[in-house]
C-alpha cells in the first residue's frame, strides 16, 4: 500500500511541477522576450559591424538575414500561446538554451551546464549543515522538553525568538567583518585557494571555505528546530500512555528516548525539513554574502547582469528541488508513521 | 462590543504573565511612538524626501564613525556639527555676521563650509579670529546677478592660499618652505597653535573661533536684495549618532526613516496575508466536497513555490514598488494559517448551533462571516504576529539584492548600499550592524508576541 501511496505522491508532485512552470513561463514570456529582442539586436549588429569584405547595398540584407535566423532560434516567429507552451515544455525537459552572458568556469554557454556546475556546491555545504542543525536540535530540544520550565529551557526560548527574525546573510556579513577582515582567520569568500591546491590539501582547503558559512548556518539554525522538538515532546509528554509508562516504573531515559521519541519523531521530521526546504530562500542571499559558488549565487550573479535564462532555468531548478523535498517529506512521513501509510487504502 | 471588552481583558489577565510578550509589546509600542515622532527625531529633517539627493548631503562627512566614540578616545575628534549665527548688523546695504565655532578636539576638522541665500551684486568676505587673537582674512569675492542663491563657501577648497600665507607669515623664514601644499590640510594649519612646526605637527589651539562674514551690496541692483539663513557646517571627522555612510547620509536618520516601512511592512502583508488564509480555510472547510478539493489543490500548489526565489525573479523582471512587493508577499505567504484553520472549521462546522442558523434559514455568508470567522479568527492572532519578521526580512532581502522601491528608504536598502560600499571589507560597522540589529530586534519583538499569544491561545503547551 505504501507503494500505491508513493506513486501517487511522486506524480503528484510531477504534475504541481508541470503546472508552475507552466505558469512561471506565462508570467514572465513578455520581459523575457524583451530583454531577449533586444540582446538579438545588439548580437545582430556586432556581428554586421565586424563584417569586412561586404558590399554596403547587402548589409541590410544581411542584417534581415541574421534577426531571421535569431528570431526562428528562439521562436519568437510563432504566436503568444505557441511560445509559453513551447517554452514551459521546453523548460519541464531541461533543454533551457543558452544564457546571454554568463558562462561556466570552462566557457560553455549551455544553461544546464551552469546550473550542473553550481548545483553540488550548494548540495554540500546545505546538506552537512542540515544534518548538524537537526542533530544539535534534537539534542537542545529533548534537553529542554525534559527540563521544561527550566533556565536552561527559558534561556534557549528566547534565544530561539532573538534569532526568529534575524536575516542569517546579516549575521554572515558581522561574521565575514569580524572573522576575515579583522582577524584575518578564515577566507573571505569562494570555494578554493586559487592557485587550486592538490592532493589531501584540496579537501582541507574546501574545509577550510566551507568552515564559515556553515558554522553561520548551525549557529542560527539549531534554535528553531530545538523549539519546534520542545513542543512536539513536551506535547507527547503529556499523553497516557507515558504516564503508564512511568508507572510501570520504565527508566525516565528509555520513556523519552524510546517511547516519546519514537512518536513524536514523524512530525519533528517534517518540520524540520520544512524549516530547511524554507531555508532554500534564505540560502541565496547568504550564498551572495560568501560567494559561495553554488545556486543561489547563481541568482544573484543573474539579477546583476541581467541574464533572463538563467534566472527563468535557475528558478525551475529550484522549484523542482522544493517539489522533491516536500515529496520526500510525505513519503518520509509515511514511512514513519504507519498510519499514514494505510491512509491510501480506500 | 461589552464581550470584545470582556474578552480583551480576559486576555489581558492572562497576557500579563507573559514577560517576553510584555517585552515584545514594549519594544512594538516604543516602535510606534518612533514613527509618530519621526519628524522631531531625525536629526536631518528633509531626510525622508532627499534621501538619495547628494547635494542635500554634501556638507556631511562621509564613512563617519559615530560621535560617542569620543567617549572611549583619549584623543577627541571633531564632531560634525551646525553653528547659527550669534548676532546679524545689517546697516545700510551691509549685512554682518558672527559664528562662534568652540573647538575643543584634538584633531582638526574636515572643512568649515558656510551657506546663505543671496540675492543681488555682493561683495562676500569671511574672517576669523582665532583664541590667540590673530585674524585672518579667509575670504574675499565679488558676486554679479545672484538670484536667490545658496552661496557655499568650502574653507578647505576656497580659503587655501589665504590660510597658508598666513603660515608663511607665522613661522620663520627658514621654515616657510616645510610646508606641502598638495598634502597639508588648510584646517590643520588653521587650527594649529602657531609654531615653527606648525606644517608638521598639531598643537590644537583649543578655544572659541569667531568667524565673521560681511556682504556689501552694490547699488546697482535694481530689485529688492536678499541675505537670509546664514550658517557654518564644521564637518569634523565623527558625525551623527549612528555615523555616516559613503555618500554623507545620515544612518541615524535614515533608520528611523525605516523603522515607518519595516512595520508598515511587516504588518500589512501579515495582517492582509493571514486575513486571507483564514478565509479560504473557512470557505474550503464550510462548503466541503468539491469546491474543498479544488481549493485545496490550488493550496498545494502555492505551497509548492519557493517563495523568495519567485519574488526575486519577479522583482527582477517587474521592478516592483513597494506596493506591488506587499501584493507579491501577500501572494505568496497566505498559506500559511489555512491548514489549521481548515480543520478547526471542519469540526465547527458540525456542531449543532451552526446546524440551529442553518435550519432559522441563515444564509452562508451570514454563517461564514458572524459565526466561524469571528471564533477563528483569535486563532490566528499568533501567526499574524510570527509572519511579521519573515515579511521584514523578505523586504530586505530583496532590497539587498538591490531590488527594492527606489522612492522609499528601508534598512534593506541601507545594508544593499553598504554591500555595495564595500563597508565589510573596510569595517564600517556602524554602516552595517545597526540596520541587521534593527531588523533583528523587531522580528524579536513579534517573535515574543506571537509566541505569548500562541501559548495564550493553545494552552497544552505550557510547560505544565
Amino acid at each position: 500500500m505504501f507503494l500505491y501511496f508513493a506513486i501517487k505522491r511522486i506524480l503528484r508532485g510531477i504534475l504541481m511541477f508541470i503546472i508552475l512552470m507552466f505558469i512561471a513561463s506565462a508570467l514572465f514570456n513578455t520581459v523575457g522576450e524583451k530583454t531577449l529582442i533586444s540582446q538579438i539586436h545588439d548580437m545582430v549588429n556586432a556581428e554586421v559591424t565586424s563584417l569586412t569584405d561586404v558590399k554596403p547595398e547587402d548589409i541590410e540584407g544581411i542584417r534581415e538575414n541574421l534577426l531571421e535566423h535569431y528570431y526562428k532560434l528562439y521562436w519568437l516567429d510563432r504566436s503568444v500561446g505557441e511560445r509559453i507552451f513551447i517554452r514551459a515544455i521546453n523548460t519541464v525537459t531541461f533543454n533551457f538554451g543558452r544564457s546571454t552572458i554568463m558562462t561556466t568556469s570552462d566557457g560553455s554557454r549551455e544553461v544546464i551546464n551552469i546550473i550542473g556546475e553550481a548545483l553540488p556546491k550548494s548540495v554540500i555545504l546545505f546538506t552537512t549543515a542540515a544534518f548538524i542543525q537537526i542533530i544539535v536540535g534534537l539534542f537542545i530540544g529533548l534537553i529542554k522538553a525534559k527540563y521544561a520550565g527550566s533556565i536552561f529551557d527559558r534561556s534557549t526560548s528566547i534565544m530561539t525568538m532573538i534569532v526568529y527574525g534575524m536575516p542569517s546573510w546579516w549575521f554572515a556579513m558581522i561574521l565575514i567583518m569580524f572573522f576575515v577582515y579583522k582577524i584575518n582567520m578564515f577566507p573571505s569568500g569562494g570555494l578554493h585557494s586559487i592557485p587550486l591546491q592538490t592532493g589531501i590539501m584540496y579537501y582541507i582547503d574546501m574545509l577550510w571555505h566551507m568552515m564559515l558559512p556553515l558554522s553561520t548556518l548551525v549557529i542560527l539554525g539549531f534554535w528553531g528546530i530545538s523549539f519546534v522538538v520542545r513542543n512536539i515532546v513536551l506535547g507527547t509528554l503529556q499523553e497516557d500512555y507515558i504516564m503508564a509508562a512511568r508507572a510501570r516504573g520504565v527508566p525516565e531515559k528509555l520513556v523519552l528516548f524510546s517511547h516519546t521519541l519514537r512518536c513524536a519523531a514523524p512530525p519533528i521530521i517534517t518540520i524540520s525539513l520544512l524549516g530547511l526546504l524554507g531555508s532554500i530562500g534564505g540560502s541565496i542571499i547568504f550564498e551572495g554574502i560568501f560567494s559561495w559558488p553554488g545556486l543561489g549565487n547563481l541568482y544573484w550573479v543573474a539579477v546583476q547582469q541581467n541574464d533572463i535564462p538563467v534566472l527563468m532555468a535557475n528558478l525551475a531548478i529550484t522549484t523542482l528541488l522544493y517539489q522533491f523535498g516536500l515529496v520526500t517529506l510525505d513519503l518520509s512521513y509515511g514511512f514513519l508513521d504507519p498510519r499514514v501509510k494505510s491512509g491510501g487504502k480506500q | 462590543m461589552k464581550l470584545v471588552f470582556k474578552f480583551l481583558e480576559n486576555f489581558w489577565s492572562e497576557f500579563r504573565h507573559y514577560k517576553t510578550g510584555i517585552v515584545g509589546l514594549s519594544v512594538l509600542l516604543v516602535a510606534i511612538l518612533i514613527v509618530l515622532f519621526e519628524g522631531f527625531i531625525i536629526t536631518y529633517k528633509e531626510a525622508p524626501e532627499r534621501w538619495r539627493d547628494i547635494t542635500y548631503w554634501q556638507d556631511n562627512s562621509a564613512s563617519a564613525p559615530p560621535v560617542w566614540l569620543n567617549f572611549f578616545k583619549s584623543k577627541k575628534s571633531p564632531i560634525t556639527e551646525n553653528i547659527i549665527y550669534e548676532d546679524i548688523e545689517i546697516e545700510n546695504r551691509v549685512y554682518k555676521t558672527k559664528f562662534v565655532y568652540d573647538f575643543n578636539a584634538d584633531e582638526a576638522p574636515l572643512d568649515i563650509i558656510l551657506h546663505s541665500m543671496i540675492t543681488g551684486n555682493a561683495a562676500f568676505n569671511i574672517k576669523v579670529t582665532r583664541p590667540d587673537g590673530t585674524s585672518i582674512v579667509l575670504f574675499d569675492e565679488y558676486y554679479t546677478d545672484l538670484n536667490n542663491t545658496d552661496l557655499r563657501v568650502s574653507l578647505f577648497n576656497d580659503a587655501k592660499t589665504r590660510v597658508f600665507r598666513f603660515y608663511r607669515e607665522s613661522v620663520s623664514a627658514i621654515f616657510r618652505n616645510k610646508l606641502d601644499a598638495n598634502t597639508t590640510s588648510p584646517m590643520f594649519v588653521l587650527f594649529n597653535s602657531k609654531g615653527n612646526d606648525m606644517a608638521l605637527e598639531f598643537i590644537p589651539l583649543k578655544g572659541k573661533y569667531i568667524f565673521e562674514t560681511e556682504a556689501t551690496f552694490s547699488e546697482n541692483y535694481t530689485e529688492e536684495i536678499l541675505f537670509e539663513n546664514p550658517y557654518i557646517v564644521a564637518v569634523g571627522s565623527l558625525s551623527g549618532l549612528l555615523g555616516t555612510d559613503n555618500m554623507k547620509r545620515d544612518l541615524f536618520s535614515g533608520l528611523v526613516i525605516g523603522l515607518k516601512w519595516a512595520l508598515f511592512i511587516g504588518m500589512a502583508t501579515s495582517f492582509i496575508s493571514v486575513i486571507v488564509g483564514v478565509m479560504y480555510g473557512i470557505v474550503s472547510a464550510y462548503f466541503g466536497g468539491k469546491v474543498d478539493v479544488s481549493m485545496q489543490f490550488i493550496y498545494q500548489l502555492f505551497i509548492g513555490i519557493p517563495t523568495l526565489p519567485v519574488m526575486i525573479v519577479m522583482s527582477a523582471v517587474f521592478k516592483p514598488t513597494i506596493w506591488t512587493m506587499i501584493a507579491m508577499m501577500i501572494t505568496f505567504s497566505w498559506t500559511g494559517s489555512v491548514m489549521t484553520v481548515r480543520s478547526m472549521a471542519m469540526q465547527m462546522k458540525e456542531e449543532t448551533y451552526i446546524e440551529a442558523a442553518r435550519a432559522l434559514g441563515a444564509r452562508h455568508k451570514r454563517i461564514i462571516f458572524s459565526h466561524l470567522a469571528p471564533l477563528l479568527l483569535p486563532f490566528s492572532f499568533a501567526s499574524m504576529a510570527l509572519a511579521v519578521p519573515s515579511a521584514i526580512v523578505y523586504e530586505s532581502s530583496l532590497s539587498l539584492l538591490g531590488l527594492g522601491d527606489a522612492s522609499i528608504v528601508t534598512w534593506g536598502q541601507i545594508l544593499h548600499d553598504a554591500m555595495k560600499g564595500s563597508a565589510v571589507l573596510s569595517g564600517l560597522w556602524w554602516w552595517i550592524v545597526p540596520p541587521g540589529i534593527l531588523i533583528a530586534l523587531l522580528g524579536m519583538s513579534f517573535a515574543f508576541l506571537g509566541f505569548a499569544l500562541d501559548k495564550i491561545l493553545h494552552p497544552k503547551l505550557k510547560t505544565r
